[in-house]
């Protein structure tokens, strides 16, 4: 192991900056109670949630045990249906497969996906001369900003309108307002050429069902319809930890998924099973009609399976993304995303000491409280504080 | 080993104390003991009092990370500080000497508070036994903080020694240790051989008998992690109100859901500890209590330092509040 210190001193640093930041400090207070708020009425409204979330809970168990079936099936499914489906084993052969498809000098539209962080795919993207744009409000905040995401749902959170305003004049090189209003209108504008005359759109999923294929996505925005409608090639990266038999029960993850990100119901739950294909003339089916002509998925390893096969750790595959946790999480409330790299706060560290190693996870794990309010949130009850006791044994004793 | 020396200091001295002074601090016992005074409790017998040395320890913890809050962890000032904790072997200085400044008069509430805990058993009739010369710290923050082949030796240790003290009980002060001899050891493959009990739970066990307690303020009530989280225990806390005939209020998290203290991150984050904790006195004041009881030393320690001036709330441990309903009926 090398020395962590340093790298822990830096942390601590910016963990006591984030933690006077009265901007963050305000946004999460209100974030916090909104989200409380939310969700008990939520669960008022829809009183069976709690009941299907255990239901999840068992589908995840089943799923994990049986995920290299899973994925054969799903692949298969993705085929037949005139999609393409790929394995990644590692972040690596995920960025190739995708700049194979995509090539060079392509306008790209994407939208939210924890895996492209994961795997830094608009900076790979990029790097090769693409434009890429995220069209998700608060990652393309970030995006001008060249920030990362504070929070997994609301990933500008720390921005406050006035800064937004900032930003935004000094990218479109007109006064921008600080009004919220204003300034969702003209990134509105500003996306809708580019959906328009982007050759790829690219998108993350919440859920895949491994007997039909379909990828399900869950939104807000409307930006993911347009990405993954729009242009003539749709990608969507996925962990292959998102996999589940069926249909039926990907629609039962997904509406436990987003209860418990608060809302009752999502603005857009789309369902994807392949390519826009028509039959209209002649009985003759024809793909692109009005959707992408092309449809590729690619299921993603990186550092999963090394969790899939220990069973002190694969209870953590069952993370729905759905934020809960961290708005109970003491340390969270006060410093967001700053407690965290990629993925953040207590389940993050977990993540995080699988996909870049435990070395990187340390200050994390170090910064949990093990208090377990997190565990009283958790739709998927994941024990966090146990698996961040193990992951710190497993830290000094290396 | 090499890889020992890589880990932040702070970690190393209280995995090192623990090993070899059977204290974070290299607090000994028999200082640890003082507070028995004329409890004349025997060596051994059914139900053994244990402390653990938590409540000991926490007037010790609070200066020397009001210290460290203000040092970078990673400097050399900071490793120096904490190699100076080794020293108590070399030449032989106690961390008391070490720690001078700390006040006596905290050293005497949280010492204070392991007796008025023992006396107000002993008057609701459980006879209780209690070693000075050999408990032993219940290894908690061994296991806390990621040393859990220390842990388990430790482990094995503590019980040995509870064993000759021929005890069927042991009531633990701290929740911390409960949840250590309840939950953890087992998962280590260290079986105890004992009931174990919090104060909480014996006390609730007679609450029918406790005196009434007549203190007109508002009293919130804040639910340690450890206590209704891993043991569950949250009714009888409020039970135990009601038999001494004192009304609470509820802050807006509470039981399973109540707010961390911070204390678990002073190692570490001091920082970010305190200011959970100032967060979570807000919490309680904003309930219009005028003073909040809790059980666990880390929390009373924890709350007491965030608690402002301005915010105007008590911070009590409810063996204080308890003990006092005995002597206005003296
Ligand atoms: S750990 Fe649980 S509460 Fe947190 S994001 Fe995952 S599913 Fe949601």
């Amino acid at each position: 192991m090398s020395d962590w210190q340093k790298e822990l001193a830096i942390y601590t640093k910016n963990l006591n900056k984030a933690s006077q930041d009265e901007n963050l400090t305000r946004a999460l207070t209100r974030a916090v109670k909104s989200y409380r708020q939310n969700v008990d009425t939520a669960l008022c409204q829809y009183p069976h949630t709690p009941n299907l979330a255990e239901e999840v809970r068992a589908i995840k168990e089943y799923s994990m045990a049986h995920n290299k079936e899973l994925l054969e099936k799903a692949m298969q499914a993705i085929e037949s249906n005139h999609g393409h489906a790929f394995y990644a084993e590692d972040r690596q052969a995920a960025l190739q497969i995708v700049k194979d498809i995509v090539g060079k000098g392509k306008i790209i539209v994407k939208g939210k996906s924890m895996l492209g962080e994961e795997l830094g795919l608009r900076e790979a993207l990029q790097e090769e001369g693409n434009e890429v744009w995220e069209t998700d409000l608060g990652e393309f905040i970030l995006q001008l900003k060249k920030d990362r995401p504070m929070h997994i749902l609301a990933p500008s959170i720390h921005v406050p309108r006035e800064q937004v305003a900032e930003i935004f004049s000094k990218f479109f090189q007109k006064e921008i307002p600080a009004d919220i209003t204003e300034e969702v209108s003209v990134v509105r504008d500003f996306l809708r050429e580019k959906y328009f005359t982007a050759d790829v759109g690219i998108s993350g999923a919440n859920v895949v069902a491994a007997d039909t294929g379909q990828i399900v996505i869950i939104e807000n925005e409307g930006n993911v319809r347009l990405c993954t409608g729009v242009p003539p090639v749709h990608i969507a990266i996925v962990g292959i930890e998102k996999l589940v038999p069926t249909f039926q029960d990907a629609m039962k993850v997904a509406e436990v998924t987003w209860r418990y990100a608060n809302y009752g119901a999502p603005g857009y739950v789309n369902i994807i099973s392949g390519p826009s294909k028509t039959g209209d003339i002649e009985k003759v089916i024809t793909y692109g009609a009005h959707g992408p002509k092309e449809f590729y998925v690619i299921f993603v390893n990186n550092g999963r399976s090394a969790m899939l096969g220990d069973e002190n750790y694969r209870q953590a595959l069952h993370c729905l993304r759905c934020g809960g946790c961290m708005y109970e999480c003491p340390v969270f409330q006060i410093t967001a995303g700053h407690y965290g790299r990629t993925y953040l706060s207590g389940i993050g560290s977990v993540w995080t000491a699988f996909i870049e190693g435990k070395e990187s996870a340390a200050p994390m794990l170090y910064t949990c409280l093990r208090c377990g309010r997190c565990v009283e949130r958790c739709p998927m009850k994941i024990n966090v504080p146990d698996m961040v006791g193990r992951l710190r044994s497993e830290v000094v004793s290396d | 080993m090499t890889t020992k020396k890589e880990i932040p200091p702070v970690l190393e001295i209280i995995r090192s104390n623990i090993m070899e002074y059977n204290n974070p601090l290299a607090l000994n016992c028999r200082q640890n003991s003082s507070w028995v005074r004329d409890l004349e409790l025997p060596a051994q017998g059914e139900i053994l009092f244990y402390t653990g040395g938590e409540y000991q320890l926490l007037p010790y913890l609070a200066p020397l990370l009001k210290t460290l809050t203000f040092i970078d962890p990673a400097s050399k000032a900071f490793s120096l500080l904490m190699e100076g904790r080794k020293l108590v072997k070399i030449i032989g200085i106690t961390p008391e000497k070490v720690l001078a400044g700390v006040l006596a008069q905290d050293k005497e509430r949280y010492n204070s508070i392991n007796y008025k805990a023992a006396y107000i058993l002993k008057k609701l009739g459980f006879d209780l036994c209690y070693d000075a010369d050999v408990e032993m710290y219940s290894g908690a923050l061994l296991y806390e903080l990621g040393f859990w082949q220390d842990f388990k030796l430790y482990a094995a240790r503590v019980v040995e020694v509870i064993r000759k003290t021929q005890a069927k009980t042991v009531v633990c002060l701290s929740p911390h240790a409960a949840e250590m001899f309840k939950v953890v050891y087992p998962q280590f493959n260290v079986f105890p051989e004992f009931n174990v009990k919090t104060f909480i739970e014996l006390v609730w066990e007679k609450r029918d008998n406790l005196p009434q307690i007549s203190d007109k303020s508002t009293v919130v009530i804040h639910d340690s992690c450890r206590l209704a989280r891993e043991l569950g225990i949250t009714k009888e806390i409020r039970d135990i109100m009601e038999s001494v005939g004192v009304s609470y209020v509820e802050p807006v998290r509470n039981k399973e859901w109540t707010t961390c203290c911070g204390g678990p991150g002073k190692m570490l984050f001091p920082e970010i500890a305190r200011i959970i904790a100032e967060r979570r006195v807000n919490e309680l004041a904003e309930t219009g209590a005028s003073k909040a009881l809790l059980a666990c030393p880390y929390c009373l320690s924890s709350l007491q330092a965030g608690s402002k001036q301005e915010r105007n709330i008590i911070i009590e441990d409810l063996v204080e509040f308890l003990y006092r309903g005995f002597i206005a009926n003296v």
